[in-house]
């Protein structure tokens, strides 16, 4: 299946798409055992092997080249994929933001983006944030102000006070807060990590 | 040992891993043929299962197998239909809406959960009732005693006071919902050896109610738990959820991950029970506490019975002669409700210490003289003095800290514009638990220090606490001991509640290091060493590895001689906005009063915690049900509210920090419950102070403080 | 969630026949709303075409108009130093929904799309007129302290959950509409329906079209406008209500006027009759409350939401009161 600019050959419903355009290319391209599905007319088993749409993303500067779902989210395609586990599944809705993300700089909640959607584009997850051994300048802040307790909404957080920092809302505590509100912490660490933030913005902590 | 870095030697020691994305949390662990298990759960909230089909399911792609009670694998302690616990997939019966009925497994979890919305159920509904204050006010709704009843003196006596009040306060059903999904990775493999990874507050519970389920022998158990997402209590228990993936694995014999959503948090995960109180209390002139009754009502499921500490600490916390408690606990319709941060202390708290406030309000006395006036001196309800308590100074301290002084007696004082601003106090109290637990330690002539225990950090700072106390006793640096946990095949600890992990835990590694170090001292003088020799010396000069020790550690005598418990102070100053109803906490200071101070950083962020959930169950939080469906109608993170960081001020805290002589060798008492107990009480009665209205249903909400 | 198919386009023309050719596919912008509802299975497309990539996201000048594309993210309204000076109560009503990260994906035009939040909509098993027409409105007689208090009907009585579209009704915008077949322009007013009997509709646009851009005459309301959410808690929750209002106010006179709000109606309400009432008129308190009494008019409660009918005249009374003193 195509991804790109295609206006015709794509207007049919799911399954008749799939008798009638790639079915054939399709069976003569894959091993046996989707061949023997076809054969037992298994519309749906054979239909998970061909409805996947190639990918081609940078997540923290390594290029990574598959095939997914569209219905694959960017938040556990980093997860169950590519096995990039510190991006958290915390709502699943885009109303905790553990799962944000960074895409092409911008923070995102990676839970309503599909995959696909992000074709091109440049991730940054916590993952990536350190220099090697060096840790991110927010990463020692949220350490030394401990801006967490149980850790699990921290990556989302992190990743949400870097875009915060870069953004320029950091003019005062409340408008931290307020551009911080769409990270839930329910061990209630948000002093802390507003403090971190503080210190960050000031430019005050060397890793 | 890996590199680890503690800049500051109070720092979190899992702090890096935190920050980097690197700490695993259960459904992090990547196993060989891993597949994913969706729930399929009841849109009735009564009544039979009268038909599950499953074929299209089934034929979905990518699906494994749908397990439910029509195909469970054997489960030899649930062979016996009914009783408790609840035994899911051996029954056919609905006890509450969203109830798991199923557990489609596919090899992704987006076919998964495709899958498990294929699923066709039908049932026979029943009348059902999941209205918590309707059926208090049933006369038929059978009801449980929860606790027994308690009286000192004569009952009922405030009636005949001098001054009295008598009023009732409504808390709703709140969820606790840990950011991190609920949930378990379980791999069952051949000759019954099951792997687990779980969201656990105590991975010895989670190992032996999975003994006990399938009867396999426990040493064929591992459950391993290293991170967790928070727990506030909900991850106290095995849930029916968990035990359905168990099975679904050995069903396949394929490891099987189970993650819930966020909507399944609020039906099968328990809740904070709903409950209705009604506090009398009774005071002379002069402001004396003569009578104090407190009557509550807490909810429970119909299929299991839940009860906890709601009437506790009426019973001790103010000096007075005559007291009356009783508890009753009431069935609905819904899920078995479990213990919440504070537990049921919390609930008691926000009727009694609303009701302090408005005993104070009519002696028109400050409400914080008023407590001081009626501090007890002893424990009443035990008749035995307190191992340590500093009420008095922890008033002072705190009042002086949140401004106390600026706080007129009159509500509605304080004007600025459309804001009213008000102050209000509280106190809570839990007792200082200690239970028995048992820690290795090995002492590596590398200079590094491992501890063992299977206790559990689901936040508070296990592993730095303990690491503290060891390396307060042995001189060596935190970033050269580890402190291994979430294991269960190390040695045993209890499960992590009822703010008793630093007690119980941290005397055992008190133990160990005591015994660590008199080793090194004997291995010192036999090799002719230097008393005062580095242990790395030592072991070298006698070609030791290492030394080993394990430690059983429990609390003696000390805990019949003297009642034992943490208090907190909570100071609480608001702004209410006149016009919109609008309250915004606007500073917050606590103090703790719970024995010496272990790890300060993280006791600290403990209590900064606890602030924060208390603003959520005093302002936001409430989990509401649709009476004529039984379905959870807010039950998602936009709709229920916890607090996001505008809502929360600057927190102060401070500590007491003077050791309890007797609860244990460090001298400190746990901090997780008190953080939050009495908080919301402090925020209703700063609501009062800055608008003269008294609101005694939480959460306080804009439309509340409107109606007023 | 079914796996649907997938399609990417990068022109308005070429979207708007890939939609054309099939009645259940959807256009997939920002995804903030669409995705989180596939999800819930509250709708099921079985063809998705994405958007982002057709050009559409312009903010910028153009005479007296100012004109912003359909695909615009909320952050770069927000954030867009034309907007932020001329036209601060839609920076203000944006930068009062949803969270940062959301804004950042959230386009206009997916703004204007989004759903209502009643959560009988939500749930697939509980009744709801929107969802499923014909099996009842949940709300009504169950949990509906959120919903409407204006213009509802016996269908349905669910809200508009943007603040955007408050300021946006406020600023008399124009919006753009597209099909194979051409342009259309309407006014914002217009745009969004009330419930009626056809709750199911949230809005005038007709299934082959989509937003192209909107356009907004640049007023002299700036300096006194002001938006005002109330809600449960401080930041990140959809509205109790809100006010949308903006003053030309010159020798103490109110001389132009415009007010609105949200979280009361299924649609952005606009509040002509307090408009008409105030202009010309100084902006005093009395005058503030005279017209909040006036909005009130045809409210109704439906139980718990009884709250708004206090709220909102209070919340207009101090949404006028921000906006004048703001000079």
């Amino acid at each position: 299946m195509q991804s790109s600019d295609q206006e015709s050959n794509h207007g049919d419903s799911r399954r008749d798409f799939l008798k009638k355009s790639s079915l054939i290319t399709a069976i003569a391209l894959t091993p046996s055992v989707a061949v023997k599905a076809a054969e037992n007319q298994a519309d749906e088993r054979f239909a998970e092997l061909f409805e996947k749409i190639p990918l081609n993303l940078t997540v923290n500067n390594k290029n990574y080249k598959s095939a997914v779902e569209p219905r694959v989210t960017l938040l556990d395609y980093l997860r169950e994929e590519l096995h990039l586990t510190g991006t958290k599944k915390g709502c699943d809705h885009g109303q905790c933001g553990a799962c944000t993300v960074h895409v092409d700089g911008e923070r995102v909640n990676s839970c309503l983006s599909l995959a696909v959607m992000n074709e091109g584009k440049k991730i940054t997850t916590i993952e990536g944030l350190a220099n090697g051994e060096e840790l991110h300048p927010m990463q020692a802040a949220f350490i030394k102000h401990d801006g967490f307790q149980c850790g699990y909404c921290t990556p989302g957080q992190i990743m949400s006070a870097v875009a915060c920092v870069n953004e320029g809302h950091t003019n005062s505590r409340a408008e931290i807060s307020e551009y911080m509100s769409g990270n839930i912490c329910r061990c209630g660490a948000y002093p802390n990590i507003v403090d971190a933030i503080v210190e960050v913005s000031k430019g005050g902590i060397k890793a | 040992m890996e590199k680890r870095v503690l800049k500051d030697a109070n720092d979190r020691v899992d702090g890096i891993y935190k920050v980097t994305g690197k700490a695993k949390y259960f459904a992090e662990y990547e196993l060989p043929g891993l597949t994913y298990g969706v729930l399929v759960t009841s849109t009735i909230t009564k009544g039979k299962i009268t038909s599950l089909d499953t074929k299209a399911a089934e034929k979905a792609p990518g699906v494994v197998s749908v397990i439910s009670h029509l195909n469970k694998p054997s489960a030899p302690a649930y062979e016996q239909e009914g009783g408790s616990p609840f035994k899911i997939f051996y029954t056919d019966k609905i006890f509450f809406n969203g109830q798991p009925i199923a557990i489609v497994v596919a090899n992704t979890f987006e076919r998964a959960t495709y899958a498990a919305s294929l699923v066709k159920v039908t049932y026979a509904k029943e009348d059902f009732n999941t209205d918590f204050e309707k059926a208090v006010t049933d006369v038929k709704a059978k009801k449980l005693q929860g606790q027994p009843e308690y009286k000192r003196g004569v009952e009922n006596a405030y009636k005949t006071a001098e001054v009295k009040i008598e009023a009732k306060y409504h808390l709703p059903i709140e969820t606790h919902n840990p950011m991190e999904l609920h949930g378990i990775i379980a791999d069952w493999r051949p000759n019954n050896q099951v792997t687990v990874y779980a969201k656990t507050q105590g991975v010895k519970a989670t190992q032996g109610t999975i003994a006990n389920v399938f009867k396999i022998p426990i040493e064929n158990i591992q459950v391993n738990s290293e991170f967790v997402g928070g727990g506030f209590g909900m991850a106290l228990r095995t849930w029916p959820l968990e035990i359905a993936t168990v099975m679904a694995s050995k069903h396949i014999a394929k490891p099987v991950k189970l993650v819930i959503t966020r909507m399944q948090m609020f039906t099968m995960v328990g809740n904070r029970p709903a409950a209705v109180q009604t506090i009398g209390l009774g005071a002379n002139k002069d402001g004396t506490l003569t009578g104090i009754t407190h009557r509550a009502f807490g909810e429970t499921s119909a299929y299991e019975n839940f009860t906890e500490g709601v009437v506790n600490m009426a019973k001790f916390m103010y000096q007075c002669d005559n007291v009356n408690t009783q508890y009753t606990v009431v069935p609905v319709d819904l899920g078995v409700p479990i213990w919440m941060r504070g537990p049921g202390e919390a609930t008691g708290a926000f009727a009694l210490e609303s009701a302090i406030d408005e005993m104070a309000h009519a002696l028109d006395m400050d409400p914080l003289e008023f407590r001081i006036k009626n501090d007890p001196e002893k424990d009443q309800q035990r008749n035995k003095p307190f191992s340590d308590k500093n009420i008095k100074e922890a008033y002072r301290v705190g009042a002086q800290k949140i401004g106390w002084n600026e706080r007129k007696n009159k509500p509605g004082s304080l004007i600025d514009g459309q804001w009213k601003y008000g102050f209000g106090v509280s106190i809570g109290v839990f007792n200082a638990n200690r239970g028995r637990a048992s820690v290795k330690g090995i002492l590596k002539a590398d200079g590094t220090l491992v501890l063992q225990s299977a206790t559990s950090d689901i936040g508070p700072g296990t592993g730095t606490g303990m690491t503290l106390i060891a390396s307060k006793l042995l001189g060596i640096p935190g970033d050269k001991i580890k402190f291994e946990l979430g294991d269960s095949s190390l040695p045993p600890a209890p499960s992590q509640g009822g703010s008793a992990t630093l007690s119980t835990v941290g005397s055992a590694v008190n133990d160990v290091c005591v015994s660590l170090k008199s080793t090194i001292a004997e291995l010192a003088a036999n090799s002719n060493m230097d008393a005062t020799s580095n242990f790395v010396d030592v072991l070298k000069k006698n070609n030791l590895p290492q030394i080993e020790v394990t430690k059983q550690s429990q609390a003696g005598k000390e805990r019949e001689d003297y009642s034992m418990y943490s208090f907190s102070i909570h100071f609480v100053k608001v702004k209410v906005h006149s016009l919109t109803g609008v309250v915004k906490v606007d500073k917050i200071v606590s103090v703790g009063d719970s024995g010496s101070i272990v790890s300060p950083k993280t006791a600290r962020s403990q209590m900064v915690g606890g602030a924060v959930g208390g603003v959520g169950m005093a302002l936001h939080e409430e989990s509401i049900i649709d009476h004529r469906y039984g379905r959870y109608i807010n039950n998602n993170f936009a709709d229920y509210h916890v607090p996001v960081n505008a809502d929360i001020p600057e927190i102060e805290v401070h500590f007491i920090n003077k050791p309890d002589p007797y609860i244990n060798p460090m001298g400190a008492k746990g901090m997780g419950e008190i953080a939050l107990i009495g908080f919301s009480a402090a925020v209703a009665n700063a609501v009062f102070n800055a608008t003269g209205k008294r609101i005694r249903t939480l959460p306080i909400t804009p439309d509340k403080v409107l109606a007023g | 969630m079914i796996n649907f198919q997938y399609l990417r386009t990068t022109t308005a023309k070429s979207a708007l026949a890939l939609l054309s050719k099939d009645k259940n596919s959807k256009f997939l912008a920002g995804g903030t709303n669409l995705i989180d509802l596939m999800k819930r299975g509250v709708t099921a497309p079985e063809k998705l075409v994405d958007i982002n990539h057709v050009p559409l996201k312009q903010i910028e000048q153009i005479g007296d108009k100012i004109v912003i594309g359909a695909l615009a993210s909320n952050t770069a309204v927000a954030e867009n130093a034309i907007i932020k000076e001329k036209l601060p109560l839609l920076a203000m009503a944006l930068n009062a929904g949803a969270s940062a990260q959301l804004r950042n994906v959230a386009t206009v035009g997916g703004n204007m799309m989004q759903r209502t939040r009643c959560g009988y909509f939500y749930d697939t098993e509980m009744p709801c007129n929107k969802r499923q027409p014909g099996s009842g409105c949940g709300a009504l007689g169950g949990f509906n302290r959120m919903h409407a208090i204006f213009g509802t009907s016996d269908k349905c009585i669910a809200v508009h959950p943007s603040d955007m579209c408050v300021a946006l009704i406020a600023l008399d915008t124009i919006v753009v509409l597209a099909s194979v077949k051409g342009e259309r322009k309407i006014s914002f007013k217009d745009f969004h329906r009330l419930a009626g009997d056809t709750p199911q509709l949230d809005n005038n646009l007709k299934a082959d079209e989509m937003i192209i851009r909107l356009e907004i005459s640049v007023n002299n309301l700036a300096k006194n406008s002001y938006y005002l959410k109330v809600r449960d808690r401080a930041s990140y929750a959809f509205a109790l209500v809100s006010v949308a209002a903006g003053m030309e106010i010159s020798n103490n006179k109110i001389t132009a006027i415009r007010l609105a709000m949200g979280g009361v109606a299924h649609k952005p309400w606009r509040l002509t009759a307090s408009e008409d009432f105030l202009k010309g008129k100084e902006p005093s308190i009395e005058n503030f409350k005279q017209a909040a009494k006036l909005a009130m008019t045809g409210a109704k409660g439906f139980g718990e939401n009884d709250f708004k009918l206090q709220m909102a005249p209070n919340s207009i009374i101090e949404a006028l009161t921000v906006a004048k003193s703001k000079a």
